[in-house]
């Protein structure tokens, strides 16, 4: 086996409980975005786009779709055969088998996979954010200074400090401690969940991780620290430009309504930095006679007539004469009938809008009060003139004329 | 039937002469169609969706657009270890010429007929945009023990191509005679660029036709056949269209806009493939005002448009207006130009506040990397 430079291992297991009914059926990185991605695309296409060619893919929760993704690798150019993509679920040894227990089990319970390649870095990675980076930078910048771990970071509001995971740094970027979601910040450099670690100091303190009954074993929680106490060299990698973590309802609707805003620097169609994403043949997109389409997104084999505005439309997406989506995403495969009114939404897969019914409301006219985006589950119909409030997150069919 | 019972040979210069404009860089196959296509997309797509798996295109000139859309053949699932996707290009031993005719074509593609191990070869026309169920027709061969048999559709005749065949379909479909020069109506009978032939009996008719000098397939052998050989009809009754001209080629796109021609041409359960591109979805600005077209991935538009047909990455700015058009990859619009009933061929650069108005029967063409 040749052995690579840098292995990347994707974190790809999460259930991504705070998206509710979107990610009842699927694993969240699976979650479509942008009206033709998922959002794995991202790290991956990154991955390629970086130079790293050997990128394990670890599975846990509703593998199936996910699994269905990313197939043989190709979209992605990760079809190689040396190196390439793997998925890589939980299994059974000779003396038995576990769950993956927490982020930091799970890399190690694949060390294997790693030991194969013998690289020098591993470069591990989430599948819940949208963003462009380039890893060979902070690969290099790891490289570089030496360090056994090096942080990719971001400067954040320091209101919005205690949500995230805070690394409190020296002037030279190195790193003497790290706080998860402090009362108190001492700094606003928030943890982008995506370190570089050399191979030999990953695979020393994931065996000792594992050593201790104590552990949750869990990268933010138990190895960092560890790390830190045991006095290895440490550094934040500081990023600059677009990142949005997608894990909640909200976030997911902002991190799509992003991708309209021009102020925003979030350019998906940059030929020298590609997102890459499975297709399917679908025919392009028809926009008639009584469409009237603005500010928005529409993919391949969209067939509109009505009123389109501020809204992505994801493949295959039917929406009719006289209905009107605003500040809405409507996912693969779904019809908004006749007259059907969609607004600040999230419209799953597959799902029906009957004629004439009402889903979300504008806040400007309904008050911010109790006032929240609108979820619709995939494969759910709903009935002819049916009204769906604000905030609701819908798992069930809703007949004709009901009011929810 | 075994997997490799079947094998599909393409004309991919088909009638380039026909459409010299569009065809000047590159083979009838790579013509670019409706929004995302290459015309060949077609007939692999058809080929594919009927379970062939090994392809032979024969290529003449100008293949070189062609050879980087087709690459492995994997939007096809053609890039296989069994069968796949073979270019055939002329061989040029000493004395011999490139060759002239569908006949020479087929000649050179001897070795891949004989080799395929295919009892049945269907040999597709580059120039013809349809959804045909090929499936049925080898059924059709098979079930009528037919020696030929050639998909035809009823209707208005494409007329500027003078080897297209004419088809008396008599009882039970059997093809009792094949005219080229004949009074055509609404609603005559001609060959819709898909044959299903035997194997030996295509090799038969390769070697007879070579050695008596022919030089078209289906004008000088396959015409000349009628009374000797069994050959069978199989209607294709949805769309159609052969191109034989660039008005040809400009109908056949603004008949996209139809939605029972869509319906037709598009079906879930036979797919159209086509080479990916990664764009990103089209971007409808504030003053997009986009109203029967058909738009594909990664345009930008701020401007209006009315039916028109625009390909990948298109960008129409702020106050162009666009109606009647066919603006092809890259195609840039300028902000204040209007354009009307304009082809504008691949990376074309519409300057500021141009106005260029053709007629929808004689189109203002555009060419490849123009700029005005």
């Amino acid at each position: 086996m040749n052995s690579k430079k840098c292995v990347a291992m994707l974190l790809a297991g999460g259930q991504g409980s705070r998206l509710g009914v979107l990610t009842s059926k699927i694993a969240k990185p699976a979650v479509p975005y942008g009206g033709k991605y998922r959002i794995i695309d991202f790290p991956l296409s990154n991955c390629v786009n970086s130079g790293i060619d050997t990128v394990g893919i670890l599975t846990q929760y509703k593998p199936l779709e996910l699994n269905d993704y990313i197939g043989s690798g190709k979209p992605w150019d990760l079809d190689r055969s040396s190196g390439g993509v793997h998925i890589l679920p939980p299994y059974q040894g000779q003396h038995g088998g576990n769950w993956y227990k927490g982020t930091a089990n799970a890399i190690y319970q694949n060390l294997e996979f790693i030991e194969r390649y013998n690289p020098e870095y591993v470069l591990i990675l989430s599948g819940d954010h949208i963003y462009k980076m380039d890893y060979s930078k902070m690969i290099n910048q790891h490289e570089e200074t030496g360090a056994a771990c090096t942080i990719a970071v971001l400067e954040v509001e320091p209101e919005e400090a205690s949500r995230f995971g805070i690394m409190n740094t020296r002037d030279d970027g190195t790193i003497y401690e790290f706080e998860e979601k402090p009362a108190n910040p001492k700094s606003n450099l928030a943890s982008m969940g995506i370190y570089v670690f050399s191979w030999d100091k990953l695979k020393k303190y994931l065996t000792e991780d594992e050593a201790d009954p104590e552990s949750s074993n869990d990268f933010g929680k138990n190895v960092i620290p560890e790390m830190l106490a045991a006095g290895e060299l440490m550094k934040v990698y500081r990023f600059n430009d677009y990142w949005k973590d997608v894990g909640t309802v909200d976030s997911l609707w902002e991190a799509n309504l992003d991708l309209l805003n021009p102020k925003i620097d979030l350019n998906l169609s940059d030929h020298n930095w590609r997102i890459y994403s499975r297709t399917t043949g679908m025919p392009p997109q028809y926009i008639s006679s009584t469409a009237k389409v603005e500010n928005s997104l529409i993919t391949d084999g969209c067939e509109v007539s009505g009123a389109i505005d501020y809204s992505v439309l994801f493949e295959n997406v039917t929406v009719e004469k006289g209905a009107s989506v605003e500040y809405s995403l409507v996912m693969p495969g779904a019809v908004i009938k006749k007259g059907a009114k969609v607004r600040y939404s999230i419209i799953a897969e597959n799902v029906v809008v009957g004629e004439g019914a009402e889903i979300g409301t504008d806040p400007a006219v309904s008050g911010t009060k109790d006032w929240g985006i609108t979820v619709i589950g995939a494969g759910l119909t709903v009935g002819k003139q049916a009204s769906v409030g604000p905030k609701k997150m819908i798992t069930e069919n809703i007949g004709e004329g009901e009011k929810i | 039937m075994r997997a490799s019972a079947v094998a599909g040979i393409v004309f991919a210069n088909i009638n380039d002469s026909l459409m010299k404009k569009l065809t000047a860089m590159r083979s009838m196959a790579s013509v670019p169609f409706g929004a995302r296509y290459r015309l060949i997309d077609f007939t692999l797509s058809n080929l594919v969706n009927a379970g062939v798996s090994s392809v032979g295109v024969i290529i003449k000139e100008n293949y070189r657009s062609l050879m980087d859309h087709i690459g492995s053949g994997v939007y096809w699932d053609l890039d296989r270890k069994n069968g796949g996707i073979y270019l055939l290009p002329p061989f040029l031993t000493s004395g011999t010429k490139r060759y002239n005719g569908t006949l020479d074509a087929l000649y050179g593609a001897t070795d891949y007929i004989e080799r395929c191990g295919a009892d049945y070869i269907v040999l597709c026309n580059a120039d013809t945009i349809a959804n045909i169920d090929i499936s049925a027709a080898v059924q059709s061969h098979i079930d009528k023990k037919a020696d030929v048999t050639l998909a035809y559709h009823k209707g208005k005749a494409p007329r500027n191509n003078a080897d297209i065949m004419f088809l008396n379909v008599g009882r039970n479909k059997k093809i009792d005679n094949i005219d080229f020069e004949i009074e055509t109506n609404d609603s005559t009978a001609f060959y819709a660029g898909v044959a299903v032939i035997s194997r030996d009996i295509l090799l038969r008719l390769i070697n007879e036709g070579y050695s008596s000098g022919a030089l078209s397939f289906t004008r000088d052998v396959l015409a000349c056949m009628t009374g000797k050989l069994k050959i069978y009809g199989f209607e294709h009754k949805e769309f159609i269209a052969v191109l034989d001209g660039t008005n040809a080629y400009y109908n056949a796109n603004m008949a996209l806009l139809d939605s029972n021609v869509r319906r037709q041409l598009f079906k879930a359960d036979r797919p159209i493939f086509t080479k990916t591109r990664d764009d990103m979805p089209t971007r409808y600005g504030t003053k997009a005002d986009v109203t029967n077209s058909i738009v594909a991935d990664g345009c930008v538009i701020n401007g209006t448009v009315k039916n028109s047909i625009l390909f990948r990455g298109v960008t129409i700015e702020k106050d162009a207006v666009v109606e009647n058009c066919i603006l092809m990859q890259e195609t840039v619009v300028s902000s204040g130009a209007a354009i009307d009933n304009v082809i504008a061929d691949k990376n074309a650069v519409i300057g500021e506040n141009m106005v260029l108005r053709g007629r929808s029967d004689r189109c203002v063409f555009v060419k490849k990397n123009q700029i005005l």
